[in-house]
């Protein structure tokens, strides 16, 4: 068979599959949460004070939890994964750059390390932990960047890139 | 990989935007949803004893209107005014929490959606010579929020007022709460 995965590679792709499934799953999740309540979303967008214009603040809370369950079923679906898994790297860190912050600013403000902030960071669960979330969201640019990058994960996909068929 | 990615922002942002347009909870992009706390207004020189009421010295927020405490509240429930609509009172949360419970005879003013409210609170504020807002309490800002919109449309800063100890004050003293829509009669006691 002209593109048989080559000995050793079909448990890489097997992991390549869970690993778009639930990166895909976690985005679709998130992205579902905060488009059920988007004035509670838009709320917790502002605490943040990153968007000087209410076109902006509302664009982002508006727009982003859509974006993310597009961005989740692409990677479910297996359509441009590479792409798809590239996007959602680069909406990783700026995200927790902004929660390492607003962490920081709130420990600095409660007179408590990074490690005791707990706060709802608007990422779609609710209050959580701040340096879990931290490591949670690493673990997860990680897996993208390497979805993004390696050649496993095209296995079982229905178009996994845009251009150059299967 | 990167025309990919391009081709994904630019797709999944038309999707997103016909997603808030389509959806009846979508935001609308251009609004001010927090609009800035104003300077000086007739509001702060008022408070109840302005219009009769008990509390002279209520205290004062950046936000530029006077403040009710949780006992101004109860006895403006027994004034005859509320029941004649002289008096009103606003509840500023959302659908969930207004229907969880409310003031007894409060009317829901949630300004992210006040396309749903204004018909009917609009009249009902320009009747009133009293109006207390509020929320959910703590550091909850939609009361203020809620105030500053009737205010622009027109209501007489004079007339309106916060309660922002909110719903938690409210229920943390074991007082009264209505369920279910206005006037709905069923109360119950929110263990103190």
């Amino acid at each position: 068979m002209k593109n048989a995965c080559p000995s050793g590679c079909v448990a890489a792709d097997v992991l390549a599959l869970a690993g778009r499934w639930a990166l895909g799953g976690f985005f679709i999740y998130m992205g579902l949460n905060k488009a059920a309540d988007p004035v509670a979303f838009l709320k917790l967008v502002r605490q943040y004070d990153l968007f000087p214009t209410p076109l902006l603040l509302n664009g982002v809370a508006a727009l982003l939890p859509w974006f993310e369950v597009f961005c989740g079923a692409l990677l479910i679906a297996g359509i441009a994964v590479r792409g798809a898994a590239l996007v959602v790297a680069a909406l990783l860190v700026p995200f927790s750059l902004a929660i390492l912050g607003r962490a920081l600013d709130l420990g600095s403000a409660q007179g408590i390390p990074l490690c005791a902030v707990k706060f709802d960071c608007g990422c779609g669960t609710g209050e959580v932990n701040a340096c879990r979330k931290l490591v949670e969201n690493t673990l997860w640019t990680a897996l993208a960047l390497w979805l993004a990058w390696s050649r496993h994960g095209r296995r079982w996909c229905l178009h996994p890139e845009l251009w150059g068929g299967r | 990989m990167l025309g990919e990615a391009l081709v994904i922002v630019l797709a999944g942002g038309a999707l997103a935007l016909v997603a808030n347009a389509l959806s009846p909870r979508g935001l609308q992009l251009g609004r001010n949803y927090f609009p800035a706390a104003a300077s000086t207004t007739a509001g702060e020189t008022g408070g109840l004893a302005a219009t009769g009421a008990s509390n002279p010295a209520a205290p004062k927020r950046p936000h530029g209107f006077p403040v009710v405490s949780r006992a101004e509240v109860e006895a403006l429930l027994q004034d005859p005014g509320y029941a004649s609509g002289t008096v009103l009172l606003l509840d500023a949360r959302n659908d969930a929490h207004y229907r969880a419970g409310h003031i007894p005879g409060a009317l829901q003013f949630d300004h992210y959606r006040a396309e749903q409210h204004l018909g009917v609170v609009i009249p009902a504020s320009f009747a009133a010579r009293r109006i207390v807002v509020y929320c959910g309490g703590g550091t909850c800002e939609d009361s203020e929020f809620a105030a500053r919109m009737l205010r622009d449309a027109g209501v007489p800063a004079e007339r309106l007022f916060l309660y922002e100890g909110g719903m938690a004050d409210w229920q943390a003293a074991g007082l009264p709460v209505e369920t279910g829509a206005r006037f709905s009669g069923e109360i119950k006691f929110a263990s103190p």
